[in-house]
């Protein structure tokens, strides 16, 4: 433990109580007595940022990197920008904890990249550590997941009007333009309109049509593809918004579109996870508790951004700050996951599964526009 | 509780102080005197086999400071009008104290650190630091205060436990687990919701620990930031997180 090299660290938090509270439980072992939840819920927010586990993660070429998991122990009800300060208080804890335990490459997960993505300057200083947002790889497979799932429910993307809600955020607007010019019509959704009329006007110049909207209820068209970037505030007004069988791709935190989607055929999925094909081994073995998929070895994007990095040995900031992923990026980015056997994830939403496969293929990486 | 002692800052206190809280207060000094006195005598033990004159004299001026903030404690007590009884034979501290003889008794310098200034001073300053910011008037101020030089307790003990560690990383980190064990149980089990173990031997009457709430406090709380501090101080020293991770979920609830 004390000696083994730490290629990668890899920022979260857990998402839920459930998952806080099983994760708890894993590292006290069985041969304890069971702590109440009530009593997990008053412990967890007062531990300080820390390693929950090593994790393994082993490539197609047969090399391995290994890495540690550092919880934020963010509590899963402060998830939202309400408690921004506090938050970015733990995140840079957990920072100062990958520096010091020597990480060559930090991946911010989830809730922490949002808080850093802009705010690359608030980490502590980083000695030989490099950090990532890990947002390019997020792109791609929310990208990939969108194609996969319009060609399984034979729709054509170039002929489709896609909304992005959240576009100027970092994914939001890398998605924008490694979709602007597959689609047949894009609507950019976000509050500030400033940044919406300048990023319209960026993909504008390169050929796409593009509208931008201040609210979902001023979408100048029904969109039939959405990318739903931030996490909805009323996910019932959005599904409102849409052509009835829209395709929905949740990759907001927290994810909160499947319990209202799938209602008059609007198909929603999950988007920006990815599978390690070849797998990851954890110690503790806390794998079977961190991973809430339904399939094995699925982690989010952002995360798999930094284990892959660390498989390449390209230790480098590969995505910083927000606003600068391109489609070229993207498409590095994804190739040099695909070689290690990192790929999209089968496509699933809160009612399970919504494809066969529990093993994503890896394929060849088609260019990206 | 033993009539108001007729000060001006008694009659300033006991007029924004309703009677229930005073007779919470009182348990809540009575432990931190209990706790201060264990420190003395612990600091007097670490004296007897201080083999550097130097550590020699700094130990025992850590004692007559404990003291010196045990007796702070109880004229606080005797401002709300209140006479916390202290009581170092109380199970709890009981135990502690029993920990911290045998490291004596092994002549175990590092031991000694390790439990009074990791552990106990973890818990003393965090809970410190909280009732400060709850406790009225001078109690409030005082609790901050001592909770402060308690800190600096710990600051000059790290370097010696830092040096120790350097020298066998396994050995020290062992004995630390050891006394986690032993210590940290004790505590666990002190700050726990109920009291499983039966009376605590130093609170006046019922358990304290329900009324808590009634001064701004909860048990949740005051266990929350000790074992914060702990892991902070785990941290400073250098231990993997993961490990004192694991070490602490297993504690008592």
């Amino acid at each position: 433990m004390r000696d083994q090299p730490v290629d990668f660290a890899l920022i979260g938090h857990q998402e839920s109580w459930r998952a806080t509270a099983d994760v708890f439980a894993l590292l006290r072992g069985p041969e304890y007595p069971a702590v109440p939840d009530e009593e997990i819920m008053s412990i967890v927010p007062w531990i300080p940022p820390r390693a929950v586990c090593r994790v393994t993660t082993h490539s197609l070429l047969g090399t391995v990197a290994q890495g540690m998991y550092i919880d934020s122990f963010i509590p899963p009800d402060r998830l939202d920008i309400a408690f921004m300060q506090e938050n970015l208080k733990r995140v840079r804890k957990a920072a100062a904890y990958a520096i010091k335990a020597g990480a060559k490459i930090v991946s911010l997960g989830g809730f922490s990249s949002i808080l850093i993505e802009g705010n690359f300057d608030m980490i502590p200083d980083r000695g030989a550590s490099v950090f990532t947002t890990g947002n390019s790889l997020t792109v791609a497979f929310i990208v990939r997941g969108i194609g996969k799932m319009c060609a399984q429910e034979g729709r054509d993307l170039r002929t489709a009007i896609v909304l992005i809600v959240g576009a100027t955020g970092d994914v939001g607007s890398g998605c924008a333009r490694c979709l602007a010019p597959l689609a047949g019509r894009m609507i950019l959704c976000a509050r500030n309109m400033e940044r919406l009329r300048r990023l319209q006007e960026e993909l504008v110049t390169q050929g796409g049509q593009v509208d931008v909207a201040a609210s979902i209820l001023e979408l100048p068209a029904r969109p039939d593809v959405v990318i739903c970037a931030a996490s909805m505030p009323s996910p019932t007004l959005l599904l409102g918004q849409l052509a009835p069988d829209a395709i929905v791709c949740d990759a907001g935190y927290p994810k909160n579109l499947a319990p209202f989607g799938n209602r008059n055929g609007t198909k929603v999925f999950y988007g920006g996870l990815g599978q390690v094909t070849c797998g990851m081994t954890f110690a503790p073995a806390v794998g079977g508790v961190l991973n809430r998929h339904p399939f094995p070895d699925v982690v989010h994007g952002c995360l798999l951004e930094g284990m892959t990095l660390a498989l390449e040995r390209r230790f480098e900031p590969f995505s910083e700050g927000r606003g600068f992923i391109t489609p070229k990026r993207v498409e590095e980015m994804e190739r040099m996951a695909n070689r290690h056997g990192i790929c999209l994830a089968p496509l699933y939403n809160g009612d399970g599964p919504i494809e066969n496969s529990r093993h994503c293929q890896p394929e060849r990486t088609e260019q990206w526009a | 509780m033993e009539a108001a002692s007729n000060t001006n800052d008694t009659a300033v206190v006991a007029a924004s102080t309703m009677p229930s809280s005073a007779s919470i207060w009182q348990d809540v000094l009575a432990q931190a005197i209990t706790g201060e006195l264990i420190a003395s005598m612990n600091y007097q033990s670490l004296a007897e086999i201080c083999t550097d004159e130097e550590e020699k004299a700094e130990a025992l001026e850590h004692a007559a400071s404990e003291s010196g903030h045990a007796a702070a404690f109880a004229a606080e007590g005797r401002k709300l009008g209140v006479a916390p009884k202290d009581n170092v034979e109380g199970q709890y501290w009981k135990r502690l104290r029993v920990a911290f003889l045998r490291c004596v008794a092994e002549r175990d310098f590092v031991g000694c650190l390790i439990i009074q200034e990791v552990m106990l001073e973890s818990f003393a300053v965090a809970s410190y630091a909280r009732i400060g910011k709850v406790g009225p008037g001078s109690l409030g101020e005082t609790f901050t205060a001592i909770g402060a030089e308690e800190e600096e307790h710990i600051d000059h003990a790290m370097s010696i436990l830092r040096a120790a560690r350097e020298l066998d990383v396994q050995k020290f980190d062992d004995k630390v687990h050891a006394l986690h064990l032993e210590v940290m149980t004790t505590l666990a089990e002190m700050l726990a919701r109920e009291d499983k173990n039966g009376h605590c031997e130093v609170c006046h009457g019922n358990c304290m620990k329900a009324t808590l709430p009634g001064v701004g406090l909860t048990t949740s709380e005051l266990r929350g930031a000790s074992l914060q501090q702990y892991l902070t101080t785990l941290d400073m020293l250098g231990l993997p997180g993961e490990m004192t991770l694991e070490w602490v979920t297993r504690l008592p609830v």
